[in-house]
């Protein structure tokens, strides 16, 4: 249930990451009355400047660092304000959850590395490789939460696994989020387009890059919370 | 969306269907006339609310066909002053002035054809009537899951703000026309841009206060523990719990709201005074400032409120009224009003009389947030009439003049046809007088009803005149809300038999939405696109035959005066 008012916001993100391009308008097609698809109105040649995509991630995401702070500071206050703060013991597999993380982020520098040398090949094994990368962290959040269970560390047990599980939660949905932009870009046909494969490529890398550095610092967040 | 994508995938016909052509259209200014006519319906709504809520103040025992049967216990009456809160903060203070007349007019006034992206545009608005439709649905429900969905629908409120917000902060970045730099935005584009970056970071907060809330509800965690926070509150306010926990969740939520419905406010009143001053923003670099002042002071309030106190709203909320009122960027706003005013041969239609109103308004709420900067009297009076008067007559009324006059303003830009004049003017003098006379009375209340300085005798002498105070009360705010169905006679007449405007610009101003047919033809600007040449407010510029240059008249264009 965590996810259920994130998941709206989730549904931004990904709109901005690929769910809002316009659909294909017809280049020249005089027959079609100019029609480019949003909302069917003829208005010419006219259409919005691709980069607007990298603005609306940039600003996207400066929304989901204050939401992310929101919860910190949350965590901060109560963290001071509580004389009998029960401890969480972070699970292992935490750790190598963080090294999948992080090798993800390098392939997906290498795939775009592979884009700009014309390599569409290499580029697709490595955003292929990029997007399992993300879905195992994924599990092996979900895998930290069933460890945390077994030991009878549960959300209502107390204010820190509270924090845990609302933290690993909000962040994993935000991922997923990354990740379907991951298999949006790897399925989409970009041909038709306003935004080219390079360009969305890169969107996505910000966002992706943002929720690695996110997780750094609620795993630091939580570590040193203790 | 389904019925959006086979609109998308044929070319618009005459024939397009009624839903892809009105319900589902991601046009900007079919989705801004939605947002507003959604607020037309809330406002109604919430006002029945008050008037339901005065009655039984003061005439407890009216039995009133339908509604008597749910507002017949204490908590029903709390829940009943959340839903006329939420209603009036959230879809019309939230939605009418940004998300109405900004999705109509911002993307005209700077020479785009459509918001960035037009079907999240339109995702926001539907997730928008989904709360509307929660808020509403969780009055009707038993109280205790009635929270629940309120809370719920608040944070679908908040992720649909947040698009929204999104929407007009890449729109005003990327989509400007050529020759539209940042200095020749009119003061209403900044308001709505800076309104924009400011939801886009208070609404994630509250997204995230919102979930935690959730969590603690469905999950059993224990972010907003409710003995924690009644050990903290004055033991008269603990001995009555459930009521005041309502209150809390309002104010907690509230509390930034306050800057985000005042912010479009300030950008329309500056507009509309500077165009019927028939003279430039007094000062206009400063005012910008001022209004990216409100926003980062707006936020940094919030924030305190949020980091420092948790979950006490009442003393930051004090403070931060008091800022909003009387901070340094509120009074730079009143003395460029005052000095665009100045000496200016005024033209006092309608929408300037509104326009002049939310100034009186914004000044009187301003005065009575003085006393509240007092800490002792606010602590006594601070959920009382004093706050109540003072909250309405800053925030509500005076963004409702605001709004009125901004509809006035555009009326025959988005119709066609003009609102009545004398019917307008007459609803104006109305309303003026009536809410003065509902507030301000309201005010005195609060603070004779915290004083202990009175003998015996004369409490019982005040505590008569209380109950006819509250009468007079009551009574004022049944012929302002009776005057209001002059305003829905002009609006609904108006649409169907008001008089035709034959020209692109009826009030002689300067932006570019008066460049175009009336109404806008639908992409906006037909096959030329727009070029901007001039700031905003170029209005008597000496030696120029008219009175005012639009901004996209080219400098050869411009006829010089003989």
């Amino acid at each position: 249930m965590p996810g259920t008012t994130a998941t709206p916001e989730i549904e931004v993100v990904i709109e901005d990451v690929g769910g809002g391009a316009p659909p294909p308008s017809p280049p020249g097609g005089g027959d079609d009355g100019g029609d480019d698809g949003d909302g069917g109105e003829g208005r010419g040649n006219w259409s919005p400047p691709p980069k607007r995509y990298s603005t609306a991630i940039a600003i996207g995401l400066v929304s989901i660092l204050m939401f992310f702070m929101a919860l910190a500071s949350a965590f901060i206050v109560l963290r001071a304000g509580s004389d009998k703060w029960i401890v969480v013991h972070l699970p292992r597999i935490l750790w190598v959850n963080t090294c999948v993380l992080l090798a993800s982020s390098f392939t997906l520098e290498l795939a775009r590395r592979r884009l700009s040398l014309a390599d569409p090949a290499g580029f697709r094994k490595l955003w292929l490789a990029t997007t399992i990368l993300g879905f195992l962290f994924v599990a092996g959040q979900l895998f930290a939460w069933r460890q945390l269970v077994a030991q009878g560390v549960y959300i209502a047990s107390n204010q820190a696994s509270s924090f845990f599980f609302i933290f690993t939660g909000a962040h994993a949905v935000h991922l997923l989020g990354g990740v379907a932009a991951l298999l949006f870009v790897s399925l989409h046909k970009f041909e038709k387009t306003s935004i080219s494969l390079p360009a969305a490529a890169e969107i996505t890398s910000y966002y992706w890059h943002f929720m690695d550095g996110l997780w750094i610092f609620l795993l630091a967040l939580l570590y040193l919370g203790k | 969306m389904v019925t959006y994508d086979s609109g998308a995938n044929h070319p618009e016909t005459p024939h397009a269907g009624f839903l892809t052509r009105y319900l589902f259209s991601t046009n900007h200014k079919a989705i801004g006339l939605q947002y507003l006519w959604l607020a037309l319906f809330s406002v109604f709504l919430g006002v029945a609310m008050s008037l339901l809520m005065r009655i039984h103040l003061v005439w407890p025992g009216v039995h009133l066909p339908f509604l008597s049967g749910l507002a017949n216990s204490p908590e029903r009456f709390a829940t009943l002053a959340t839903l006329h809160g939420s209603l009036m903060v959230f879809l019309v203070l939230t939605a009418a002035p940004q998300a109405g007349f900004g999705n109509y007019f911002l993307p005209l006034q700077i020479g785009a054809r459509e918001v960035a992206f037009p079907r999240l545009n339109l995702l926001s608005f539907w997730a928008t009537v989904a709360s509307l439709f929660g808020m509403t649905a969780a009055f009707l429900i038993v109280p205790q899951s009635g929270i629940t969905l309120w809370i719920a629908s608040v944070a679908l409120f908040c992720a649909a703000s947040l698009a929204t917000a999104l929407n007009f902060t890449v729109t005003t970045i990327d989509l400007r026309c050529k020759g539209m730099s940042l200095p020749r935005l009119p003061i209403t584009v900044w308001a709505w841009f800076i309104n924009a970056i400011l939801g886009m970071l208070i609404f994630s907060i509250l997204l995230a206060a919102c979930l935690c809330l959730l969590a603690d509800r469905f999950l059993g965690t224990q972010f907003f523990h409710t003995v924690n926070f009644l050990a903290s509150q004055p033991a008269n306010i603990a001995a009555n719990v459930l009521p005041v926990l309502w209150q809390r969740l309002f104010w907690f939520f509230a509390q930034a709201e306050v800057y985000i419905a005042m912010l479009p406010c300030f950008g329309l009143t500056t507009h509309l005074i500077s165009t019927f001053s028939r003279r430039p923003v007094w000062k206009e670099r400063l005012v910008v400032l001022a209004l990216c002042g409100v926003g980062v002071f707006g936020f940094c309030v919030w924030g305190e409120h949020m980091f420092s106190s948790g979950m006490d709203p009442f003393s930051p909320l004090v403070f931060s009224v008091l800022a909003s009122s009387l901070g340094v960027p509120a009074t730079i706003l009143l003395l460029s009003w005052l000095g665009t005013l100045w000496n200016a041969r005024i033209q006092l239609n309608t929408s300037m009389l509104f326009a002049l109103g939310f100034v009186s308004l914004f000044l009187a709420g301003g005065i009575s947030g003085i006393f509240l900067a007092r800490h002792d009297l606010a602590a006594a009076a601070v959920s009382d009439e004093f706050v109540t008067g003072h909250f309405h007559l800053v925030m509500g009324v005076a963004a409702t003049f605001a709004i009125l006059g901004a509809l006035f303003f555009w009326f025959p830009k988005m119709f066609g046809r003009r609102l009545n004049e004398p019917l307008g003017k007459l609803h104006f003098w109305l309303t003026f007088a009536g809410v003065y006379c509902v507030f301000m009375p309201m005010h005195w209340l609060g603070l004779v009803s915290h004083t202990n300085i009175y003998s015996s005798a004369r409490l019982a002498t005040i505590s008569t005149m209380l109950g006819s105070v509250r009468t007079f009360i009551t009574v004022a705010t049944l012929l302002t809300v009776f005057a209001q169905g002059l305003f829905l006679v002009n609006f609904l007449g108006s649409l169907f038999r008001g008089e035709k405007v034959e020209t692109c610009n009826p009030w002689r101003a300067t932006t570019l939405e008066w460049s175009v047919s009336s109404p806008p033809p639908a992409d906006d600007f037909g096959a030329r696109d727009p070029v901007v040449y001039r700031g905003a407010y170029e209005f008597n510029v000496p030696g120029l035959a008219e009175d005012f240059v639009p901004q996209h008249v080219a400098p050869e264009e411009v006829t010089k005066s003989r």
